[in-house]
């Protein structure tokens, strides 16, 4: 075999710290040693994943509540799913989530990433990390916050919004305004965590590329459009599938905020989920709706990341 | 070390973990141990832990320890506690979430005991025990049983002369506009004659007792009847009093009436006896009155709340929770609960002057006698209840009553026919 690239065979790895050691024991012992190394996270991961996961699985084929009575009932817990009306209303809810949340989310992280990545930007590193700070905070301290600035009588927003000669009203009492108050609370706690996903993608693109692009006479619209853009897809992919998945299992602050109220309009199916098996104690079904969220999730994400997949490909070729 | 020991912590480790998942029960030599969560979190904790105290002095063989939480964390924690060996022996709740637990194979069924003449039980307010029992079998004991009362601020009143409380919806509907000021002209009260929520409202029962005013109801015999007449009546009415006459706050809950009361904002509220606490708490100088009568009755729903043994128990622990249960409910201890919570004595043959002293409880004892219990023999009631919770809220903001009604109707017989 001849060596096509010559600098491999220069290539020596460094000597690892504290010297060379060589591999010891039998080959049996080393796979003891692997494993006790894995040991730690596999069991956590067995523990409270996977076995679960499970259980989950198992209960979704029973008529079970969780106190120990469990009946066999084969799909009967899918079929509801699938007939249940109120079932379909937190999908069309959970979806309508999805809508407001995935583009806002994403866009406002774009925007503020391509803003903050500016070096004529006064004051950058104070903005990035006030950006990310609600995305530390626990979503439900960050709910109750929220539901204080709109409330109605000693809200803050509301408050400052008469002033502007705004009539707000009971947000959240409000069947065409919770949604998007809920959606709000959402958008403000996660998007620093894309933001900071987006930062570190523009940083990786290389500024050969823009001064390539200057040369050619492209204009700023046309620089974002034709190198920002594309190098950016991959970040692009894994931005997207996160903000999906996370609107998909929206449940804190609504849970705080509106309990589903008004009347079922912020009801999505996590909280569905949460509703069945804690409140109508029917753990069967409730793991059955986790099951078919599970895979309606898993499916429109391989479904964008082929998407996205395949523009990498196309701008390779 | 060597590698085999690391494997073998970790697995030991993961072992242990999940051994502490099995609590120890009551089968060794010592006493029967046994754990109440319950909700009672301002001064009747305190009462009821003096009768838990006095209990485990009186019994050596038995040791109850209370832990409390608040409702609805029991509410949030008992399924996932008692799914994992963890949960509590007797465990304290929302009447009308008994049903739901109990259907679902949560509690031990208590008929033996109702059967025992030792047990007190025999003169329990047949209401408070009828919340308790779902297919005929009893699965819990009250511990409170009250009917929803209209707690009104005197200062108000008096500010505005308004000097007889009113006895029917009419002259509570003009009373309630005469306390509803709004100073600024704005077109939103400063302050409201009554704060009448539209969903989730105190212990369900504010719209049902509403119903029953009126002759309507939610369900009997396992049959919806929320879409009659005499409901669409009384949905008419009110939405038309708090939208049109403006004499309530629309889109409030049950927390958001007390608040809007405790702050001062509404003369009125419709509310449990912690009511009383939360007045004095704001210093503000309250009485209590009866529901006014509707057209065609004078009624209220009831706030209950039931103690149950949960399944796992062994024998040894439900027969010590049962003694408890006796004890609880025995002449003395009937009297220092019905005192210290300020809720009415739950055994009837208790004498209306055995609780005199405290006037709270002797205006509550007064009316006990017109509470009606919340969906008696309806096992879904989470269903039942939303459905209630979403017909009042959309009517209240202006929804077609006919078809919100005809809509409920479907929902809450779905949900008896479960």
């Amino acid at each position: 075999m001849t060596a096509p690239n010559p600098t491999a065979r220069r290539y020596r790895p460094p000597a690892p710290l504290g010297g060379r050691r060589r591999a010891t024991g039998s080959p049996a012992g080393r796979n003891a040693r692997a494993w006790a190394f894995l040991a730690p996270a596999l069991i956590i991961i067995g523990l409270f994943v996977l076995w679960p996961m499970l259980s989950a699985l198992r209960l979704s084929f029973m008529d079970a509540s969780g106190f120990g009575r469990e009946e066999f009932i084969g799909l009967e817990n899918y079929v509801t799913v699938f007939t249940d009306p109120d079932v379909r209303d937190a999908v069309v809810n959970t979806l309508w989530y999805t809508v407001l949340f995935t583009p806002t989310a994403v866009v406002s992280a774009l925007a503020l990433a391509l803003l903050l990545n500016s070096p004529r930007m006064p004051f950058r590193s104070f903005f990035r990390t006030a950006l990310f700070v609600p995305f530390v905070v626990s979503f439900a301290v960050a709910a109750f916050a929220w539901s204080y600035l709109i409330d109605p009588q000693v809200g803050l927003l509301n408050y400052w919004l008469r002033g502007l000669g705004i009539q707000l009203g009971n947000v959240l009492e409000d069947p065409t305004l919770a949604m998007p108050a809920v959606v709000l609370v959402a958008v403000w706690k996660l998007f620093g965590f894309y933001f900071v996903i987006f930062l570190a993608g523009l940083q990786d693109i290389p500024t050969s590329l823009y001064e390539a692009a200057r040369m050619d006479g492209a204009g700023p619209w046309s620089r974002f459009k034709n190198v920002t853009l594309p190098m950016l897809s991959n970040t692009m992919a894994f931005v997207l599938i996160f903000a999906m998945i996370a609107a998909l299992q929206a449940f804190d602050q609504i849970y705080v905020m509106t309990g589903g109220g008004p009347y079922g309009h912020t009801q999505t199916l996590v909280m569905e989920i949460y509703e069945s098996g804690f409140r109508k104690l029917d753990i069967g079904f409730a793991s059955a709706l986790s099951y078919v969220l599970l895979a309606a999730t898993l499916i429109l994400s391989l479904v964008q990341f082929l998407f996205f997949g395949r523009k990498e490909k196309d701008l390779s070729s | 070390m060597t590698r085999k020991r690391i494997l073998a912590g970790a697995v030991g480790a993961a072992l242990a973990i999940t051994a502490t998942g099995c609590s120890g029960g009551g089968d060794g030599g010592g006493p029967v141990e046994l754990t109440f969560w319950h909700g009672y979190t301002e001064a009747d904790g305190d009462v009821l832990q003096g009768i838990v105290d006095e209990f485990n002095a009186a019994h050596d063989d038995v040791e109850i320890t209370t832990e409390l939480k608040t409702w609805a964390s029991i509410d949030d924690t008992l399924l996932t506690a008692l799914s994992a060996g963890e949960g509590p022996d007797i465990v304290a709740m929302p009447a009308e979430r008994l049903p739901v637990y109990a259907d679902k194979g949560a509690f031990a069924e208590l008929d033996d005991f109702y059967a025992d003449a030792e047990s007190n039980t025999a003169n329990l307010n047949p209401g408070a025990v009828e919340m308790v029992t779902v297919d005929d079998t009893e699965y819990g004991v009250p511990t409170g049983f009250v009917p929803l009362a209209v707690y009104y601020n005197q200062a108000l009143f008096d500010a505005a002369g308004v000097t007889a409380f009113p006895q029917t919806w009419d002259e509570w509907v003009a009373v309630s506009q005469q306390l509803t000021v709004d100073e600024d002209g704005d077109g939103t009260p400063e302050q409201y004659g009554v704060v009448l929520p539209d969903h989730a409202t105190v212990a369900n029962g504010l719209w049902p007792s509403l119903f029953y005013g009126n002759g309507g109801g939610i369900a009997e015999g396992g049959e919806a009847v929320i879409d009659s007449p005499e409901n669409a009546e009384t949905l008419r009415f009110w939405s038309d009093a708090i939208v049109g006459d403006q004499i309530s706050p629309t889109g409030v809950d049950g927390v958001g009436a007390d608040e809007l009361f405790s702050g001062g904002k509404a003369a009125m509220t419709v509310g449990g006896p912690w009511m009383a606490s939360i007045a004095t708490e704001n210093s503000i100088d309250y009485g209590i009155a009866p529901l006014p009568a509707g057209p065609a009755a004078q009624a209220a729903s009831a706030i209950g709340v039931s103690m149950a043994v949960t399944v796992d128990t062994s024998r040894a622990e439900q027969e010590a929770a049962e003694e408890f249960f006796s004890f609880f409910l025995n002449d003395e201890n009937a009297v220092a609960w019905s005192l210290g919570s300020g809720w009415p004595p739950l055994r009837t043959d208790i004498p209306a002057d055995a609780v005199a002293e405290n006037p709270v409880v002797a205006s509550l004892t007064e009316i006990a006698g017109t509470g009606q219990p919340l969906l008696p023999g309806v096992v879904n009631t989470t269903d039942v209840l939303s459905a209630v919770d979403e017909l009042t809220q959309q009517a209240v903001a202006g929804g077609d009553v006919d078809a919100l009604l005809a809509e409920a109707q479907t929902k809450v017989q779905e949900a008896l026919d479960e």
